[in-house]
Formats: C-alpha cells, structure tokens, sequence
C-alpha cells in the first residue's frame, strides 16, 4: 500500500493502474512496417502449409528440427513466461505491487505463446492427424511432445487468455452502452470467483510445460553435449523461463515508458530487478552444481568452441545476477535496462544452444535456417509485435498513473461532446 | 536329313510314321533330337530329358500338327529368320515334325494351286491346326490395302484364324502392328490380338524374333496340345520375361559407367555399353541377350555395336527415336562405388547467414541506443529519453508524444 | 465458510479432473527400466562384417520389399546410389576404408529395433510402436509429423520425407508383412554369404557369442554390438574394426526412454505432482485472493475507479 495525498497523485510511485495509450495515433509507420512484415511470413506459412517443408526451410534428417520449434516455441516462450514469473511473485508469494504490471506481462506473454502456437502449428509435417489430440486412449503417456502439444495450447488459449479477458471486458465497460455495462455488472462477480482457479490452472500448466520443454532435449541423449545435457534440464529450462520472463517483462516496461512517454516506478522496477537477480542465482547454483556433480567442469573451462560458448551464456547471466544484486544498480534505468536485457539473451542463449548449437546429430551434417524459414519467424515476431502495439493503444495494458487514466475519460467526454454539437 | 522333299499324306500321322515313310534313318533322327535339347529353350519339357533317345522316344509318338501360315503386311524376314539356323535344320522341323501345310514362301504351288490348298486345309483339318501369322493386318478403308486372292487380310485371318486351334503371331507386325503401324500408320495396321482378341494367341514380337522361341512354342504344342506360359501381352514368360539389360553381356561396363560416346569412338571399339547411344535394352523384353542370331555368338545387335531399337515393345519400336536414351526402371545393382561412413547433410545458405547477422546486430544496437536514452541516476522516476529532471507529467497537455 | 466450501469444491473438482485424465494416460503407460528385457519371441538381425562381400543385394532386395523408389540422385538417373539412409532407402551397406589404405570393410545400417526405442517414448500418439516380434513399426494415421523421433533417435534412422507434401517417417520396420506371413524379412533372406542372418533374438546372441569364442581376437573387443547398447537392439553387430569407425556410436547400456523418463515418470505418477502442485497453489493463492479482495472495496471508494484484475 503506497502512500498518497488527497489528490489521488503518488508522492513516491507512478505506477498505479494500467492506462491505455491514448496520445499517439493508432497507425505509425512502424506499425505499418510490422504489419507488412507479418503479412509476408504469415502467407508464406500458409503457402508453407500445403507444399513439401523440405522447399521452405533448410531442415534436414539430421537437423529435423528448425528455428520454428526450438526458436519460436522453446526459446521465445520463456520470455514469454513473464505471467509465470510475475504470476507467482505477486499472487503466491504476495508481493502485491507487482500487480499492476500484470497486465504488460499477460499481454506480451499471451503474444509470445500464440505466436509459438502458430508457428508450432506451420511447422508439422502432417498436422492433420492432430485430431488425434481429443481421443486420449492415443496418448503416448511418457512423451514429452504429447506433453507440450496438450498442455501449450490450453495453457494460451484457455488459462492465460482468461486472465487476459478482464482488461478487454474493462474496454467494453467504459466504451460501451449502458446495457453492456449492466450486463457486465452482472457477470463481473462470476468472473471474480473463478479468478483464483483459472489462476491456479494458469500458474500449474507453465510449470508443467517449461518444464516439459526441457525435457523434450532429454530425448536427444548423447546428441547434445554433455555441458548442457543433464537430467535437471526440465529444472533448469523452467529456472530460465522464469528469469527470462521477468527480464523481458523488465525490459518491456523500460522500454515502452521510453516509447510512450510514461514516467517510471523505480520502487517496481527495483523490485523486479531483486526478483530477477534470485532467480538468476537460483538458476547459476542448479547449474554448477548439476556440472560439479556430474563432474564436468572440466569441459567448461576447456576453452574450446563449446566451452566458449558456454562461458558466454554463463557470463550473460552472471554478470546481471551480481550486479542487480546492488541497490543502486537495480534502481539506475540505464543499468537496470541493460542488465535485464543481458540476462534475457542469456536465457535465450540456454533454451536454444541444446536444440540446435551443441546438438551433434552426425559428423558433416550442418543446419542454417533458410530464407523462406527466416522470414516466417520474423514474422510470427512481427505479428507479436503488431498485436501488442495495438494492445496497449485500446487496452489497459501499460501502467499509469490515475491522473492520466482521469484525463484519459476528461477528453473522451470532450470529444463526445463535440460530436454531438457538429450533429 | 535325305528325302525330306517327300509329299506329306493328307492325314496326320505321328513323326516316326513320317520319318519312317520318307526314309529318314533312326540316327539321323536321333541327331536331330540332341540338336534340339541344346537349341531348345530352357524351361520347356523337352529340356527336361537326359538322353536324345528320350527325346527320340517322345517327340517320335507326337503327331504332327498341322500349321497354315499366312502373311500379310510383312517382309518376309520372320520367315527368313527361320531359315537360318542349321542346327537343327528348321527345314526338317518344317517338313518332318510339322505339317506345313500353306506357305506362300515355301510352297511350291501358287495361284489357283496354293488358293485350293489353303481352302482344303482349313476344310480338312478345322479346329486342329495352329495358324502361324505373319505381317500385320491393315484395317483402315476396310482393309483393302492387303489383299489375298482378292479377299482383304481382315477376311481371310477371320476365316482361317477363326478355324485355328491356336494362332501364333511371329513377329512384331503380327503382335502389334509393327512398322506399318509406325506414324502415320496409312493403312490402320494392327496385330492378331486385335482383331481376335477371344483366340489363343501366342505373341512373339521381335524384328525378327528368334527363331527358336519359335520352335520352343510349336514343340510344346506339338507335344502335349499346350501352350508355354504367357505374360499379360500373351508372350511366353520363356523367352520374354526379362528385358536385354538384366542379361546383356555389356552390362558390366553399364555398372563400371563406361559408355560409348559416339560411334566408332574408344569406347565403341572396346565394346562399351550403348546406353548413352539410346539403347533400349532396359525398356525392352526379348531374349536376344542370351539367344544370339544366326548360330554365332554375338551376333545381333548390341553384339555388333548397334544400340537396341526396342524392336518387340509396341512403346518404343518405330516410335521413340532410336538413339534417345531410356529411363532404367529397375532397382538395379549400384555400381563399385559405397556410400561414405558419414554422408554430408545441409548446407548453410550465404543470404541466411547474412539476413540473421543483421537482424541481430540491429537489434543489439537498437537495444544500445535505446538504453542510453535512460537515466543513469539511480532513483530517477522522470520519463526516459525526456531532458532533465523528474518531470512530473500533471500537465498532459504539455507532454510531447514521442516521434514515429 | 463460502471460501472452504469453493476451495472444497476446487479441489475435488481438480481431483475429479485429474482422475480421468490419469486413467486415460496410464492406459498407455509403460514401464521404462534401465535395462530392458527382451521379450521371448523378440526376433533379430546378426550382421558380421568379416563375412558381408559387399555385394549390395540386400538393397534392392529391401526396396522391392517395401515398394520404395530408387535413390538415383547422386548417379544422374542410371541408379539406386544412395548416399546414405533417406526418405527411398530403408537399408543400405557403407563401406569403410581405413585412412593409409591398409584395408576397408562393409556395414550395413538400418533400425537397430531397439528393446526401449526413443522414438516410441518420444513419439506424442504412438505412431512408432515396438508390435510383435518386437518390430518397431510406423502408423501413418497416428503421425503427426513432428520429427521427435528423428531428435531422439541415438543411430539417427528415422528420415523424413522432406519433398512431399505428406510426408512419410521411413525407415526399416524389420519386413512386418513377410515376418506375419511368417517368411523372413528380404535383406537376411537375399543375403548370399549369411552376412547377415535372422533369428530370435536369444539365438543370434548366443551364435555371436559361439562365433567370437571361437576365434579369439577376431572381432573387435570381443563383443557384440547392441548387446547392451541404448539398453539393447535387437540388430547386432559383429565387426572386425572398431565400432564408431563403422559409424555404430558409443553409448552407454541405459536405455534412452529410462533417461528421459526417470524423473517425470515419478512425478506424473498418477498426476500426483500436478495434483499436489495444483493443491499446494490453489491454497495459497485462494488466501492471497482472498486478501487481495478484502483490501478492493477500500481501494475502490478511495480511488472512485474500479479494480483492475
């Protein structure tokens, strides 16, 4: 509970509801951009859909997973899991002010899956047996794959696009008639009451399938090099969703006040930044120890390729887990900004380096991700992009301070009233 | 064998009656015999006995069927084809173990003489003879382009084919048409099996065939009234259930990969395979490859340097140009060269690597830039990437919105 | 008392939930010992280099068998001259030359019919199944195409069908029609030289055995090759080089689907770790709710705006 005068303005944080983006215009030349680029991937994966995969990636027997499943779905995801991370912090662990940055991480997380989903969805060599999802006597009960393709989508399309519906209920609310908003009324304290279980559910099923990510490469055994294959992967995965998806959310928050002229919370963001750095010790300690006790260190320091690879990835999440460690680093934008975004692409760098990077399927065998496969991830990215630009410019997405959210409806009112004058 | 010039009886009567009625000693007979267990196609039962007695003892008792052979479109060269061999001396095959009783060639009748005798035939032995067919038979204009005795070809096989017990079309014209059916085919011709598709017909297409697949289908008619086994194109499997590649002498320069390049080059002098020439040999069914011509061994055409024209397949004969190079079909034994331990795979595309390296350095600049639009004092709550100190946006009117 | 009574009610409906989804995924469970057994009439392929001539029968022999096109990319169209397992070769021989030349030797490679395949773990619907004989087989109407069985494979056999719109996941399913005809499968029964041989399982262990007892030193470590390997194949190798100069990588007895399994297959017990999890949550986050929802009409009337979720 934060203190505050009779005004209703903060005197410490500015950060007191989500408002919606009101003073820039819908449609920008980067929107436009964005647009025209999701465009092109999204036909190209529709062209993708009815043609052969081997003419519209570069996958191989070797390499038989492309950028599709191990970038967009299992790398992309954990920036994704900023409703897990954020989730869990404020709801079971009661941080309470972190709830008004929830809505920034439900939008972006919610984005981040449907586009994995998508892109999952493009990439199936014979998705038309996928119906066999509903007949669960078909089930193969000790795949991993079976795991993710049931629980992803329920997860997106059902818990998390829940948590998502009070903020487009909220728009229809107080843009809508006064018959909507009495319906809404009535169904308000329904929506209420099932809150806290969808929450559940939207904070099991993460657990359950970044997890399950990580032991997707469980599979792949000896294939993958021995720094990073270990029966803790499913740990370490879900350890690195959740410092992924607070250092994006992080990163999403410093980065859309730049763009949308919005003061920020340094007591929030100093918050995330704390929670960031223990997930990130967290995630170091299993790591280590997991390589100390399968006696591996050996090959981590051996200076080779994959040694160097692996100091590199370690190094992007050591340095932010120290640093934010001190106060004035957590509370300076700039370093906060920078630090978040180090840890970030060192959990990328973790999730994607087994599937593809330290992944030796055959000697001689190489995979690059062609043209066409590129342009179809920038553009299932593209669409996140679009999507979340639009979110936040009709949404309560982005918070604010309950000044703005005033004068928000002060102009509102005015345009009304202009209207019904020119009429 | 001496007095085979004797006139036959008019009723049928077994070998050793004929032989023995034309003073054809039993050795010489015998002699005959064991020609014809080594000449005789394999697969048949005649190549099942161990001794020419035994084949003596057999074919002796067999009676001799009566064959009426007619030619129509052709060019006689199924017949000359039959006239090569010497051992055995298809003349005595002719004369002693079968009844010929009609053939334009060889008769000694003609005009009026050879029409009766052909009538009389027909009469006399309705339902028992085999009608060998040779040339094609044309169809357009109601087949008046090959006429025998005034009646066109289309009548007269009706008229005696019907009557046969069996009809065997030798030749590739009487299978399916031949070179008269080539493009533009003038006079419509066509093979026995079209015209009278409900008789027994054994098909031996070739340019010529090979005489001995002949003589491998009359001797087992002749022997137990039964046809060799036919594939789907009523050929006997004997003689035309493998293509000349599966067999051909030169294929282990078609597996090594030495070709002839052009005629009367290296290659061709030192018998190189003739694929790349247009051999047909791998589309084309015919025994050729193992059954040589005229008694001497490599003689015919991939043996002489010819690449296969494809002669006894309606697909390809007189139709796809002759040194056109054929698709091979079969899964054929790869060639003294293995797969490596580790095969390469992928390849990584230049334009790829070069759209990733941008994207990634774009954004890692951005992400730089941008970061220095934020404060680097600690505590500072102003909005980022706006001049001074904490600004306090209570005068929205006032706020700037950020460009595009 | 209406919050016990929804948590209450939360609860066993998570419970009832997870009833029915434990029933329908046990239904398919297996087991995964470190150690697979095979089963009795589990049958074999013994492959011994010292004898293979390299004479390439069994090729074509298995691609009229499995109705598969020739391979003749690599030879401009003449012939089948694959350069390695792919979408038209379920089987195929390499050959091995040793570096200075001193000699070579032949392997032929195609599913190993592990006793625990990570392909069948890994495959979501069970479209690779290991059937009878222990033959591991592809359904095509269970597929969904997703190529985890090309990841998890340790002899990377399965390939895909890249330049087809449906593609297929080929790879050798030991001849499952001629074995249920009773016949043996095409490569062991063209095989001049006995190279390569059919048998259950047992025998051909024990014929190996017999076979390097009796020429000591003969084969390489005196041993056979997916004895114990991945947890033991139903193939196995007798080689006269070392094993990984014929392409057989070194791995470890663990089967592969008891690694990937180990721990999951103790959590999801029954869903018990999901259950537990969701129980532990849903308590803590209804009290949390519950604070979070006496605080709201407070905040509401100070602020005069609606809480936002």
């Amino acid at each position: 509970m934060s203190a505050h005068d009779a005004t209703g303005t903060t005197l410490v944080n500015h950060w007191q509801r989500g408002v919606p983006v009101y003073r820039e215009p819908v449609v920008t030349r980067t929107l436009i951009f964005f647009t025209g680029l999701a465009a092109i991937g999204l036909t190209l994966a529709l062209v993708r859909f009815f043609s052969p995969l081997g003419r519209f990636s570069g996958m191989n027997d070797a390499y038989a997973w492309g950028i599709w499943k191990t970038f967009n779905v299992l790398t992309l995801t954990a920036l994704g899991s900023g409703p897990l991370a954020l989730g869990m912090a404020a709801w079971v662990f009661n941080r309470q002010k972190l709830h008004v940055v929830m809505r920034t991480a439900l939008v972006s997380g919610f984005l981040f899956y449907s586009t994995g989903m998508v892109a999952l969805g493009f990439d199936v060599g014979r998705a038309w047996n996928f119906w066999n999802i509903l007949l669960p006597w078909r089930w193969n009960a000790h795949s991993a794959m079976l795991e993710i393709s049931f629980c992803m989508p329920v997860y997106c399309f059902f818990f998390l696009a829940f948590e998502n519906l009070p903020m487009v209920l909220e728009r229809f609310y107080y843009t809508g008639s006064d018959a909507t908003k009495a319906f809404l009324l009535r169904w308000a304290p329904a929506v209420r009451r099932i809150y806290p279980f969808m929450l559940t559910g939207a904070y099991l099923f993460p657990l359950m399938h970044q997890s399950s990510l990580g032991g997707l490469m469980l599979l792949a055994g000896d294939k993958i090099h021995p720094l990073w294959q270990t029966p803790f992967l499913p740990l370490l995965y879900l350890l690195a969703a959740g410092f992924c998806g607070l250092g994006f959310v992080t990163v999403l928050l410093l980065i859309a006040c730049l763009r949308y002229t919005r003061p920020l919370n340094a007591e929030i963001l100093a918050e995330l930044g704390r929670l960031l750095s223990d997930v990130c010790v967290l995630f170091l300690t299993v790591r280590f120890g997991d390589l100390v006790w399968r006696r591996q260190l050996k090959a981590a320091f051996a200076l080779d390729k994959t040694s160097l690879l692996f100091l590199c990835e370690t190094a992007l999440i050591l340095i932010p887990a120290v640093a934010l460690r001190n106060k004035t680093v957590r509370e300076t934008p700039r370093t906060l900004l920078r630090m978040a975004a180090l840890a970030c692409l060192g959990g990328l760098f973790f999730r994607f380096i087994p599937t593809t990077i330290a992944f030796f399927p055959a000697r001689n065998a190489t995979y690059f991700p062609s043209v066409p496969e590129l342009i179809m991830t920038l553009g299932y990215i593209s669409l996140g992009i679009v999507a979340f630009s639009l979110a936040v410019k009709y949404f309560a997405v982005l918070p604010g301070e309950i000044k703005d959210w005033n004068y928000m409806f002060k102009l509102v009112r005015q345009r009304r009233a202009e209207t019904v004058r020119a009429e | 064998m001496p007095g085979s010039l004797k006139s036959s009886p008019k009723t049928l009567e077994t070998i050793d009656e004929r032989l023995k009625q034309c003073g054809v000693s039993r050795r010489a007979f015998i002699k005959f015999c064991s020609s014809l267990m080594v000449a005789a196609p394999f697969g048949l039962a005649l190549t099942d006995k161990l001794t020419p007695e035994a084949v003596a003892a057999d074919l002796g008792k067999v009676i001799r069927p009566p064959v009426i052979w007619l030619h129509f479109q052709d060019c006689t060269g199924c017949t000359e084809t039959l006239l090569r061999p010497s051992q055995p001396d298809l003349g005595d095959l002719i004369l002693n173990v079968i009844s010929l009783e009609y053939h334009e060639t060889l008769m000694a009748g003609s005009g009026r003489q050879a029409e009766q005798t052909l009538t009389e035939a027909v009469q006399k032995y309705s339902g028992r003879y085999v009608c060998v067919v040779e040339g094609s038979i044309p169809t357009k204009d109601n087949g008046i382009y090959m006429k025998l005795a005034g009646r066109p070809a289309m009548q007269v096989l009706e008229d005696v084919g019907g009557k046969a017990a069996a009809i065997i079309a030798i030749g590739s014209c009487a299978s399916w048409g031949g070179i008269p059916s080539a493009d533009p085919a003038p006079t419509g011709a066509v093979g026995v099996a079209d015209l009278l598709p409900n008789k027994t017909i054994v098909n031996l297409p070739g340019c010529p065939p090979n005489p001995y697949t002949l003589l491998g289908v009359v001797l087992q008619f002749a022997d137990s009234g039964t046809l060799p086994e036919l594939d789907h194109e009523r050929r006997p499997k004997f003689a035309y259930d493998r293509d000349i590649h599966e067999h051909c002498p030169r294929r282990a320069h078609f597996d090594a990969g030495r070709f002839v390049k052009q005629f009367g080059d290296e290659g061709h002098r030192e018998g190189w395979c003739l694929y790349e020439m247009g051999c047909k040999g791998p589309d084309t069914h015919a025994g050729c490859s193992t059954r040589h011509f005229n008694e001497i061994p490599d003689v015919w055409p991939i043996g002489i340097g010819a690449p296969c024209i494809g002669c006894t397949e309606k697909s390809i004969a007189f139709r796809v140009p002759m040194f056109q190079v054929v698709q091979i079909h079969t899964t054929a034994e790869p060639p003294a060269t293995y797969a490596p331990i580790i095969a390469p795979q992928g390849k990584v595309s230049p334009m790829a690597t070069g759209l990733v390296g941008l994207a990634a350095g774009a954004l890692a600049g951005a992400g730089y830039v941008a970061s220095r639009k934020f404060s680097s004092v600690p505590d500072d709550e102003s909005i980022p990437g706006s001049a001074g100190a904490r600004k306090a946006p209570s005068d929205p009117g006032s706020g700037k919105t950020s460009e595009q | 008392m209406t919050a016990q009574i929804s948590r209450r009610q939360a609860l066993l409906g998570l419970v009832g939930l997870g009833g029915t989804v434990t029933a329908a995924a046990t239904a398919v469970a297996e087991e995964h010992p470190a150690h697979p057994v095979a089963t009795p009439d589990a049958v074999g392929m013994l492959y011994d280099n010292t004898i293979c001539t390299g004479c390439k029968a069994c090729m074509p022999a298995c691609n009229e068998a499995n109705g598969l096109p020739p391979d003749t990319l690599l030879s401009g169209g003449l012939w089948d001259m694959p350069s390695d397992l792919n979408s038209k070769t379920k089987n195929i021989i390499k050959l091995f030359e040793e570096p200075d030349a001193s000699g070579f030797c032949f392997v032929k490679r195609q599913c190993m019919h592990c006793l625990d395949p990570a392909c069948v773990t890994g495959c979501p619907f069970g479209a690779l199944k290991k059937g009878d004989w222990g033959a591991v087989t592809w359904n095509s109407s269970l597929c969904i195409g997703c190529r985890y069985c090309e990841v998890g494979c340790p002899f990377d056999v399965p390939k895909f069908e890249w330049n087809k719109w449906n593609p297929k996941v080929v790879k050798c399913e030991f001849c499952y029609d001629r074995l249920k005809k009773n016949d043996q499968p095409a490569c062991t029964a063209v095989c001049p030289t006995g190279a390569v041989i059919f048998g259950k399982r047992i025998d051909l262990l024990a014929k190996a055995k017999e076979r390097i007892s009796s020429s000591p030193g003969k084969y390489f470590e005196n041993r056979v090759y997916g004895e114990h390997e991945a947890g033991g194949t139903q193939v196995l190798y007798l080689s006269k080089v070392a094993f990984d100069k014929i392409g057989l990588p070194k791995l470890g007895s663990t089967s592969i689907g008891h690694y990937a399994t180990k721990v999951t297959s103790v959590i999801y017990k029954w869903l018990s770790g999901p259950v537990l999890a969701a129980c532990f949550l849903g308590a803590v986050i209804k009290r949390n709710w519950n604070r979070h929802e006496a605080e709201r009409p407070e905040r509401e009337k100070e602020t005069g705006l609606r809480d936002q979720l």
